[in-house]
């Protein structure tokens, strides 16, 4: 096995035993948390007797430790599940099913991950090329009437929450301007055009919000290594600004970048539940929010553990460009 | 029904409201509010509604739906025995038939119930709806994997309480019978004067057991009703409506079904549904919500403006919100103290608190002030608008608490403005009036409902709510009152442990009487009584208000729900 084959396979194996590791302790949580799933699900009014029977139909009346090895069987196996008239087929890995709704899981996952895979890939991007130019321009206009500007917006929009901005924005695209209708999520493969028209004031919102900080680290981070004798040597040896800057200054600059991206991107899969709130978006964040409301376990778990993947995943991906963009550094 | 999700007032406190209401202000609808009932013409079939909601319309499958009257986009769907009449103001609380020919016919004490189907009723697909879809729809309510339904039917029908429903006990039960295809009988354990009411729950809607998929049937429930599910998605949160060709208008009288298409849209912001409604730009022109009120902020920007305000309708839906005590814990065995912090209250902080005015008024009786309830005017404890102090430390004099009194109040932590914090310190400044010192236990949303419905762990005084399933004195004194519904071990709603044979017997005598207005009169009596004890203080009872679209029309509020009928709303 060459070097990069045992590293990816390192890293799974780790990520893996994260990701179960996080599905342990959120399932050992929202066990002891007060609250009966069985009540939720039953209703109000629910009399002892159905009670009892509900919670017998949600296997809620087995300990912890076999509640949770039924969900690992599923993950490993698949599950069947009564529907009353028939059987639910629920293949591998399998989440479970819904307390609440009966859904599967996995297809509540499949209908969320795209709706929040869009919005936080696309404010992903436009929070790096907002935040790394701001940051750069900073850099490169120190002590300037530029600078100052970008790194007064810049702190504003770290301080202005989003539920603030994204107001804001719709104020003045969809209400004073009309310029965009008010968000609708619209799937990229039915109409890639509205997609992004849809989630244009979602990722501008977010991208204000996160832009801020990347463009403060870019810009202590570009200055920085500005400062470092090689950089003094490039220009030494005759190279133009646009050279030093572009090819070597921010290739030093861009490593830390890179790692926050890394995390901010994962998390987002998770924590975007204002934005998606705001902009009606049903993402995988408002999904875990009304789970944790109706202690619906099997999507809080679900949830939980996708975004743990994402996080981890996103790690992975930013060790690589970590290692293509300083080239000090080696993956072992 | 102790619960009702569509209710929200959470605008009101956050912050968003002031940027919301300038804009509201700003950029009100530039063509000035559309006639509301039809006064710029009659309302016209065709075109799509929107309804754009905070909460999802999940659980879209009669045997699951907890509704009052059989709700109201899921009326769209589901036809019902009966249903609520679909009129403004106290007219619209009258029950009506719906797939039935009349209300229903009581014979002995109105322990059996008769209904006879109209004829020409169809599904979505054009089959005929017989009696038997009627007794598989009911019966599948029990049905564990069906579960979040009202508990009536388990405790009312013969043979309810520990039945599993269809897919485990095939022979049904035997307290419905279907003598013939239009004739449907239900046998009850004991009277039921309000049968008629509850027969309007989707649960007394057509399922046919061959188009059955149990737990999946919410995907597609098959319509019985105007309009039929194309499309459901995320477990309700976006729902497709088409007109269904097989519903006639001949046989329903109620429902309206103006637009050609009903779209549902969930999971937004209140602040944005509000603002959406405000512009009404594009589709949102023709667009309602089912489940958002407006807040303060905004009630007062939307009083600026005519255009906006000639587009709110109010509505009242029975809903009481009161202090309730556990006389089995100390010091609130003693009746004094509990008529001591019931004369202490002041009702005009704790309406402010609740948002104002405007959505909040002041209640002195357990039954909600409409006459459909029984409504009997008594304040035995009055504490005017600013609570008596005097007169509460007197109380506490007598009760040996001269040196005045510690006691904690116990309320949920989530911003509904109904159990919240707000309300629970505007009670505790007024108690501190009367020399009652109130230490606050705020608990999770969860943690609260668990712990304040627990026969075991119930606190001596917490804030709570309880709202009517139906528009009746029944469902709103027999479940708080009534000694036969304490529960032990689970959700016991009778915090008050009443457990008197002459309230039991006056319950039982007034189920037995099919008359409404006779019962309502009992009721409102029995509510008086019962008032005496201090058992409870109520504080207020929520009034709704709610922005329609420039382009809706025919906005109709009746006293059953509070909100404006989806049914009756025409975007032509």
């Amino acid at each position: 096995m060459n070097g990069l084959a045992g590293y990816f396979l390192r890293r799974a194996l780790g990520a893996l035993a994260v990701v179960l590791v996080l599905s342990l302790v959120v399932y050992a949580t929202f066990y002891i948390a007060p609250g009966d799933p069985a009540r939720l699900a039953c209703g109000p009014r629910c009399n002892p007797e159905q009670l009892r029977q509900v919670r017998e139909q949600l296997s809620l009346g087995d300990p912890f430790y076999l509640q949770y090895w039924h969900f690992l069987q599923g993950l490993v196996a698949g599950h069947d599940y009564s529907t009353g008239t028939g059987v639910l087929h629920c293949t591998a890995p399998c989440f479970g099913q819904s307390y609440q709704s009966n859904q599967l899981v996995t297809d509540l996952l499949a209908e969320r991950l795209p709706v929040t895979a869009s919005l936080a890939l696309g404010a992903m991007v436009l929070w790096l090329l907002l935040g790394i130019g701001t940051g750069l321009l900073s850099a490169l206009r120190r002590g300037g009437a530029t600078e100052r500007v970008l790194t007064w917006l810049t702190l504003a929009g770290t301080a202005t929450p989003v539920f603030i901005t994204g107001l804001g924005l719709l104020m003045l695209f969809c209400v004073y301007l009309e310029w965009l209708p008010f968000p609708t999520y619209v799937p990229l493969a039915d109409d890639p055009e509205q997609w992004a028209w849809n989630l244009a004031l979602p990722w501008a919102a977010l991208a204000l919000l996160e832009s801020a900080k990347y463009a403060r680290l870019t810009r202590s981070s570009m200055l920085e290594t500005l400062a470092e004798d090689h950089i003094r040597t490039f220009r030494a040896y005759g190279l133009t600004e646009r050279a030093v800057v572009g090819r070597h200054a921010l290739r030093g600059a861009l490593p830390p970048v890179i790692a926050l991206t890394a995390v901010d991107l994962g998390s987002m899969f998770g924590n975007a539940v204002l934005t998606e709130t705001l902009f009606g978006l049903p993402g995988l964040g408002q999904l875990l929010v009304h789970a944790t409301q109706t202690i619906d376990i099997p999507v809080v778990v679900a949830v939980v553990m996708v975004t743990g993947t994402a996080v981890v995943l996103a790690n992975i991906v930013a060790d690589v460009l970590y290692a293509v963009a300083d080239r000090r550094v080696a993956l072992r | 029904m102790p619960h009702i999700s569509v209710i929200s007032r959470r605008v009101a406190a956050a912050a968003v409201s002031v940027v919301l209401v300038g804009g509201a202000a700003a950029c009100g609808p530039k063509g000035g509010g559309a006639a509301q009932n039809g006064a710029d013409g009659a309302p016209k079939k065709g075109g799509t509604l929107t309804v754009l909601n905070r909460q999802p319309q999940n659980k879209f499958d009669p045997a699951r739906l907890y509704t009052s009257g059989g709700g109201n986009i899921p009326s769209l769907v589901f036809r019902t025995l009966t249903t609520r009449h679909r009129a403004d103001g106290t007219e619209g609380t009258k029950v009506v038939p719906d797939l039935a020919t009349g209300t229903g016919t009581p014979s002995d004490d109105a322990k059996v119930w008769t209904y006879k189907l109209k004829d020409g009723l169809t599904y979505e697909d054009g089959t005929p709806i017989t009696s038997a879809d009627i007794k598989y729809g009911v019966e599948r309510s029990f049905a564990p994997e069906l579960s979040g339904g009202a508990p009536y039917l388990r405790d009312w029908l013969i043979g309810g309480e520990d039945y599993q429903g269809p897919y485990k006990e095939k022979k049904g039960l035997d307290s419905i019978e279907t003598p013939d295809a239009k004739t449907i009988v239900f046998h009850l354990r004991k009277s039921e004067g309000d049968f008629p009411y509850f027969a309007t729950s989707t649960q007394f809607a057509p399922v046919p057991k061959d188009k059955d998929t149990g737990a999946k049937y919410a995907e597609h429930p098959v319509s019985s009703g105007p309009y039929k599910v194309v499309r459901n998605t995320n477990d309700g949160e976006q729902l497709e409506l088409e007109r269904n060709p097989h519903w006639s208008e001949d046989t329903d009288k109620e429902r309206h079904a103006y637009p050609d298409r009903i779209e549902v849209k969930s999971g937004l912001s209140s602040a944005v549904i509000n603002q959406r409604l405000s512009t009404g730009a594009g589709p949102d022109a023709a667009a309602v919500t089912t489940d958002t009120n407006l807040g303060p902020a905004e009630l007062a920007q939307v009083g600026n403006d005519k255009s906006l305000a000639a587009r709110v309708g109010t509505g009242h839906f029975g809903y009481t919100n009161y202090l309730a005590f556990n006389p089995e814990v100390k010091p609130f065995d003693n009746p004094k103290v509990r008529q001591a912090i019931a004369y202490a209250v002041n009702r005009t902080s704790v309406v402010n608190a609740a948002g104002g005015s405007a959505l909040a008024e002041p209640a002195t009786t357990f039954l909600p002030d409409r006459k459909t309830f029984g409504y009997t005017p008594y304040d035995h404890f009055p504490a005017g608008d600013k609570g008596n102090a005097a007169k509460a430390k007197e109380l506490l004099k007598e009760a040996g608490y001269d040196n005045g009194l510690e006691i904690t109040l116990t309320h949920s932590t989530a911003q509904d403005f109904e159990t919240s914090p707000e309300i629970a310190t505007a009670l505790q400044a007024a108690l501190k009036e009367a020399g009652i010192t109130v230490k606050l236990e705020g608990l999770e949303s969860n943690d609260y409902d668990e712990k304040v419905h627990s026969f075991k762990d119930q606190p001596g005084l917490f804030l709570a709510h309880w709202g009517a399933d139906w528009p009746s004195g029944g469902p709103f004194l027999a479940p708080i009152f009534d000694g036969r519904q304490i529960v032990k071990d689970g959700a016991n709603f009778n915090t008050a442990r009443l457990d008197d044979p002459k309230v039991n017997d006056e319950i039982d005598a007034i189920n037995k009487i099919t008359d409404h207005d006779a019962a309502a009169q009992r009721w409102g009596a029995l509510d008086r009584t019962i008032g005496e004890q201090a058992l409870t203080v109520p504080l207020f009872h929520p009034v709704y208000k709610r922005l329609v679209g420039k382009d809706v029309k025919n906005v109709v509020i009746s006293d059953w729900t509070g909100v404006l009928d989806v049914s009756q709303v025409a975007v032509k």
